[in-house]
């Protein structure tokens, strides 16, 4: 073999480094560079808290918040937009040019609604379009526009509930626990995914069929697990599960809603049956239909129809302000201020019974509103800066039937409105501790 | 020539063995520009801001994002600052839209342009507590728009209340979920304080 020769060896040291700084500066470019940055999209949303329910007398003012492309500047939008109102719910609309403020806290845009259609005993039904005159985009809401304005009714002659200063630590325990599981991957375990620093994932909800079979979304594993006449079953299910959303199906499927806005129907042995999008860009709570509560639009928003995926236009078309309850009512609802509740039960667009409920102590979000015997079940959440406790309200005909609370603490956070389910007249409840998780049995009286 | 051609197809290859290439490199396109002081700031602007950040993913310790609606870097490793991926995260996110200083002690408004890489000082906690002259501790029953509920370990801005007496919350939440506006209950749940920035303009 021949001895190598200085320039060899020279050329074949030049050619290592030459080779090496050409591949790092590939690489480097290949990953580092350019990820091109994008002008991006036109951006345009709108923000509205619509006024469902209202007081006779009650000055009305509508507000809109506009939020656009962020400008170079810093600045807001500049923006325009116009109120389509009417009095009661059929008929053409009238436009109104909406007012621009100088404060955004409530909404920089604004109209106080003429006394002739706040005071309709029909109340009165609108939409609304914004525009951002920087770029022309245009939004309506609620998103169906014309086709499904939002529906204002006045509150006649409520039954009032004041429920004063909330007593926290009075809550009441459970008739019986009906489903139990503890942390773990294994048939009978429920799984926990997070950590202290980031929080805790597990079920993030469940529901109870009629004949009391208690289904509960065990994310972590992908399935439901299903207590069924003293049995435990589980159905592998397929995609997205964290913090998603879940209902049984009468036709013994079920649908799921993850956080991303997408529906999917899962047949009863867990295979896939179809998925849709939802219309508006949020969603508060999924019930059986499946139908949505989606924001902006703050409107329930039907996503299949005889078991079909409705489209996105579709559901904006389909939307409603009204609840459809299980006794074939509707309910309109409107949390106001602080610590008001404010509850229509409707027959066709007609009131049949309302409630205003008020409160020394804040109230939170509206966790359940069902009908039940000749009245209504509702789960609410009472707190302050500190505590906070679930309160379960039933009211009849004559005001308040019944009140208690239930403890609110969980160790995993669960979809926002999926704590609670009724079912044959029995509240059931969603709760996680260290141990695992459990779905805790509260019976109820019923109103005449 | 011939030894200088197959070294350099040898080093070529072992460039690629090596750790030449980091995580992830989207923080490489991200820049260090000073923020622009501001006398304005109101509260439909940092929604503006904050609206435009959606979709943009997460980043544990990160707060740079461009404008392309799509998280360049989805899915890693949580907790893990050195990915250098796409996003804030969820203090990152409320830093930069509420135009505070890396200063604690200044309050002014400094607006901080979307592929600034800054986190800010402040973790959830620090915000849920007020620490930082430009923010303070409000009642969580009066927070509005652009106001923030904060836990220990996580933090997010009120979008709007809901009909429901939820918020719409937008938050960088996690790697999996991503940044995006959310129908939340932290308003009511005790495990979350109430925390504002002083200086809104309107």
């Amino acid at each position: 073999m021949r001895r190598p020769r200085f320039r060899s060896l020279a050329g074949g040291a030049a050619g290592i480094a030459a080779g090496v700084i050409g591949g790092v500066v590939l690489t480097s470019v290949s990953t580092a560079g350019p990820t091109p940055v994008a002008a991006g999209p036109v951006l345009i949303d709108a923000t509205h808290v619509p006024a469902v329910l209202t007081l006779p007398g009650e000055a009305i003012r509508l507000r809109y918040g506009l939020v656009c492309t962020p400008r170079a500047d810093g600045l807001p939008c500049d923006g325009s937009g116009t109120v389509y109102l009417r009095a009661g719910q059929s008929g053409p609309f009238r436009a109104y040019v909406l007012q621009r403020g100088d404060e955004s806290r409530d909404g920089r845009y604004y109209l106080d609604v003429p006394a002739e259609i706040a005071d309709s005993r029909d109340g009165f039904s609108y939409y609304a379009t914004l525009r951002d005159e920087a770029t022309g985009a245009t939004v309506s809401l609620p998103s169906g526009g014309a086709d499904a304005p939002q529906v204002s009714l006045p509150l006649r002659e409520p039954l009032t509930v004041e429920l004063g200063r909330h007593l926290f630590g009075a809550v009441r325990d459970p008739d019986a626990r009906v489903a139990e599981a503890g942390w773990g991957s294994r048939p009978d375990e429920v799984g926990l995914v997070g950590s202290r620093e980031l929080g805790y994932s597990g079920p993030s909800s469940f529901d109870v069929e009629p004949d009391g079979t208690v289904d509960m979304l065990d994310s972590v594993n992908g399935r439901v697990m299903r207590w069924a006449r003293g049995r435990l079953e589980y159905v592998r299910l397929a995609g997205a599960l964290d913090l998603a959303d879940f209902a049984a199906e009468p036709d013994g499927s079920f649908d799921v809603l993850d956080d991303a806005g997408t529906l999917r129907s899962f047949r009863a042995d867990g295979s896939p049956r179809w998925a849709q999008k939802l219309a508006d860009r949020t969603w508060a709570q999924l019930v059986r239909g499946p139908t949505v509560l989606q924001q902006p639009s703050e409107q329930w928003m039907p996503v299949a129809q005889d078991g079909a995926p409705l489209s996105r236009a579709g559901q904006k078309r389909g939307a409603h302000t009204a609840k459809h309850l299980a006794n074939g009512h509707a309910l309109l609802l409107d949390r106001v201020g602080e610590g008001e509740l404010r509850l229509a039960e409707l027959r066709g667009n007609a009131s049949v019974q309302a409630w205003r409920i008020t409160s020394e102590t804040p109230l939170g979000e509206v966790q359940l509103a069902e009908s039940h015997g000749n009245g209504l079940v509702v789960v609410m959440r009472a707190y302050t800066d500190e505590r906070d406790e679930f309160v379960v309200l039933v009211l009849g005909s004559r005001g308040l039937v019944q009140r208690f609370s239930v403890a609110s603490g969980s160790w995993t956070e669960t979809a926002p409105l999926a704590r609670f389910r009724l079912s044959r007249g029995r509240l059931y409840r969603l709760r996680t501790t260290q141990t695992g998780a459990f779905v805790d049995r509260f019976d109820l009286e019923v109103p005449q | 020539m011939r030894a200088f051609l197959a070294m350099a197809v040898a080093g070529f290859a072992l460039s690629g063995v090596t750790g030449a290439q980091a995580y992830h490199r989207f923080w490489a396109n991200c820049t260090a520009d000073s923020p622009t002081f501001m006398t304005t700031m109101t509260r439909d602007a940092a929604q503006d801001y904050a609206n435009a950040a959606r979709y943009e993913g997460y980043q544990w310790g990160g707060g740079c994002w461009n404008y392309d609606d799509v998280d360049s870097y989805p899915n890693d490793p949580p907790q893990e600052t050195g990915t250098h991926g796409e996003g804030g995260d969820c203090s990152g996110l409320t830093f930069k839209t509420w135009r505070e200083s890396t200063d604690t002690w200044r309050d002014g408004r400094y607006y901080w342009r979307a592929l600034r890489n800054v986190h800010g000082p402040y973790d959830a906690a620090a915000f849920r507590d007020g620490n930082g002259a430009p923010n303070h501790v409000v009642a969580k029953a009066t927070a509005g728009v652009m106001d923030a509920f904060a836990s220990g370990t996580h933090i997010g801005m009120i979008f709007v209340r809901s009909l429901y007496g939820g918020d719409q919350i937008v938050e960088a939440k996690c790697e999996s979920c991503g940044t995006n506006i959310f129908y939340r209950t932290y308003r009511s749940d005790s495990a979350y304080g109430g925390v504002g920035r002083w200086g809104w303009t309107g």
